[in-house]
């Protein structure tokens, strides 16, 4: 679980290096099988059913659908990449860092009596991370790469607080967010068409 | 009563499925007309069940008087959406701003939204409810896109941003909850709302409030609360008026109920203080924030956006106070807001289709112009305002008058100078396009019947109630207050 924990923090922190979106979608892709590998060991160290059910559908929706989706996507923005982020690759990697230490200190002050703390911990660094991706890049891609990091944090919050959600509520989740994810790559294959690029920071003509 | 739930879920998803099936205008507009009239019929038989033999509670489903005046709010809004859509969608396809090809999907998302929002209102588990707002966003999102021109797009980007990393803090919020629920003992089912509320002795107040807060911050920003509310001006100027009318009137409604059911188990634990004073923050900063922004705005949609803003405002505020009469109000408003909004941004629709324009200082003479639109459009406005005899006018008075009664002059106060700052901007602008003579140059197609028909329902509510409050009415006001009360006015 410890070993599981420490890839997971090195996936979010290569998030932050890379300016590839085909990179960030295989980092994404991988940092979800370990997910789905941390929830197949609970479960099989809680002798819960239920949860290598949860483990195979993030291996099917979260390391299979989502990233084929997101991949096809990438293959039609050429030329498309993350230039110019509000922080660059550095600041952020800072900030990666900082994040886990804040999450571990978190942990400590808010949840003291959780039994496994690295785990928690690392899903909160997780959320805190995919938020400053959000916050930062530009690319809509990255956004989404951003946002199912923070989904992923919250599904390794869930696991390591409370042996996950009971199952319905698991599948309704994992269809939300495969239909997120659908929406977000219609939107962003129209932005291209209308805008003739992904880089959402010109999505500045609404205001006031 | 089963049977009429399942029924009022399963016709929406099935009309879907249908207009995705067809590609005849005709057959598409007949059969969504009657399929909504159908839900809408479904979901009065459920509340007056609800009225005579109380709570239904079975399995995953539960419906109570609160549910019920949220269900009966999205019953009638879709119902008025999809006939005003009947005509207004059509001219929208003739004058070449959406492909009439995808008139299927635009119908068959439309009844997707509306089965969402039932599906959160008949739920019983807080995990499930989650799973039902965040489905009403994505429904939601590709009709606030559907013209696919670049305002439209920015406008869902930003809507399906803010609005998934709100949620997503609400997720956050609803597994901190279910922990604490373990952490106590964990009886019974996971994240039922029974379940906590009997537990609620033994739940950890820290964990509960941490989950507060997120679960606050989430359903907030689904609400349209300050200042979480960024996308909702985006949002409803560029969707389709039908959708913005929906948006406006029954989504936000439904994440403020979902919000409200979550505070049941957070003022059991933590008592009503905490609670009340968040809310009454939420309230004055939403109408403080609106005012500046509709006194300039000059974008017909976003005006009456940023009203919708000021309006979930006064309905926390109304939470916030917390006494019966305050809650009485608040129900009453929630359901006022929903059917006086929808009507106007309807209405908003069929001008800005006439004037070729959403620009306020273009649209002149609207009365010479279409007297008939023009007349329903001044009365709408002076609902909204809170003008009496109408009905928002006595559910924002009653609000008032309860933080006056509840030892809280100075909010109110703050609250009736706000207002007034509201009815300046809103007026101004009406009376410069109500008034003078009209311009030349107009659309000459007059608004369709069934899009008059839409409006005329809807202001004839708005009339209505404001003049005489039927029994039913009151009977079914009074039972959502006392749900409320339960929730946030602590035990």
């Amino acid at each position: 679980m410890e070993i599981l924990a420490v890839l997971l923090l090195i996936s979010a922190f290569l998030l932050t290096r890379t300016t590839r979106l085909a990179t960030a979608v295989h980092i994404l892709l991988a940092q979800s099988a370990v997910v789905a590998a941390a929830c197949a060991v609970a479960g099989w160290q809680a002798g819960e059913m239920h949860m290598f059910a949860a483990a195979l559908l993030t291996v099917v929706v979260k390391a299979g659908l989502i990233p084929y989706a997101l991949l096809r996507l990438v293959r039609l923005l050429k030329r498309e990449r993350e230039v110019n982020p509000v922080v660059g690759p550095n600041g952020s990697s800072l900030a990666a860092v900082a994040a886990m230490v804040l999450s571990y200190g978190l942990i400590e002050r808010a949840l003291p009596a959780v039994v496994s703390r690295d785990a928690v911990a690392t899903a909160v660094a997780l959320v805190l991370i995919g938020l400053f991706l959000i916050i930062t890049r530009r690319q809509a891609i990255m956004q989404i790469v951003g946002l199912i990091t923070v989904e992923n944090g919250l599904y390794l919050l869930g696991l390591s607080t409370t042996r996950g959600l009971p199952l319905i509520i698991e599948l309704g989740i994992f269809f939300d967010v495969l239909v997120m994810v659908t929406v977000m790559v219609i939107l962003t294959f129209r932005l291209k068409r209308s805008f003739q690029t992904t880089d959402t920071s010109i999505l500045k003509r609404l205001k006031g | 009563m089963y049977e009429l739930i399942v029924l009022a879920l399963g016709l929406p998803v099935v009309t879907a499925l249908a207009s995705l099936a067809t590609r005849r205008r005709g057959l598409l507009k007949v059969m969504n007309a009657v399929s909504s009239l159908a839900t809408c019929g479904l979901v009065f038989a459920i509340a007056a069940g609800v009225l005579r033999d109380g709570p239904f509670a079975w399995g995953w489903l539960y419906v109570d008087g609160l549910s019920v005046l949220l269900l009966v709010v999205v019953g009638l809004l879709t119902f008025t959406a999809t006939l005003f859509s009947v005509s207004y969608m059509d001219t929208e396809a003739d004058e070449g701003h959406i492909r009439p090809g995808l008139m299927g999907g635009y119908w068959a998302l439309l009844q997707l939204f509306a089965f969402t929002m039932l599906a959160v209102l008949v739920v019983e588990n807080l995990g499930l409810m989650w799973v039902g707002v965040e489905a009403t966003t994505l429904a939601s999102t590709l009709l606030v896109a559907f013209y696919f021109n670049r305002s439209a797009l920015e406008a869902a980007w930003k809507y399906v941003m803010v609005c998934n990393v709100g949620i997503l803090f609400a997720l956050l919020g609803t597994i901190l909850l279910y922990y604490a629920q373990l952490s106590a003992g964990g009886g019974g089912e996971a994240l039922s709302r029974a379940a906590l509320e009997a537990l609620s002795g033994r739940l950890d107040p820290f964990l509960v409030k941490l989950a507060f807060v997120f679960i606050l911050i989430g359903y907030g920003t689904k609400a349209g609360l300050a200042p979480m509310h960024t996308w909702l001006p985006d949002a409803h100027s560029q969707a389709p008026s039908p959708v913005s009318g929906l948006l406006s009137g029954a989504l936000l409604s439904c994440a403020l109920y979902v919000l409200i059911r979550n505070l049941g188990i957070v003022t059991a634990v933590l008592g009503s203080g905490f609670v009340q004073a968040a809310l009454l923050l939420f309230g004055v900063l939403s109408v403080a924030v609106a005012v500046p922004f509709m006194l300039v705005q000059h974008d017909i949609k976003r005006l009456l956006a940023y009203s919708s803003v000021e309006h979930i405002g006064i309905v926390s505020f109304g939470l916030g106070v917390g006494t019966p009469l305050a809650l009485y109000g608040a129900a009453f408003h929630i359901l006022n807001h929903a059917v006086a909004k929808s009507a106007l941004f309807y209405l908003a629709g069929i001008i800005s289709q006439r004037y070729r324009t959403k620009h306020v200082m273009r649209i002149r003479g609207l009365l010479a112009a279409m007297p008939a639109v023009g007349t329903m459009f001044l009365v709408a406005v002076l609902a909204i305002v809170g003008t009496p005899p109408l009905n928002v006018f006595f559910s924002k008075f009653a609000i008032v008058a309860a933080a006056f009664a509840a030892g809280r002059p100075v909010l109110g106060a703050l609250l009736l100078l706000l207002l007034a700052g509201v009815f300046a901007g809103m007026m101004y602008y009406t009376c410069r396009m109500v008034f003078g003579a009209a311009p030349g140059g107009l659309a000459p197609t007059p608004p369709g019947a069934c899009a008059l028909a839409a409006v005329g329902l809807s202001l004839a509510w708005v009339v209505g109630t404001g003049l005489y409050m039927p029994p039913v009415l009151d009977e079914l006001l009074t039972r959502a207050a006392a749900q409320m009360f339960a929730a946030t006015g602590g035990l």
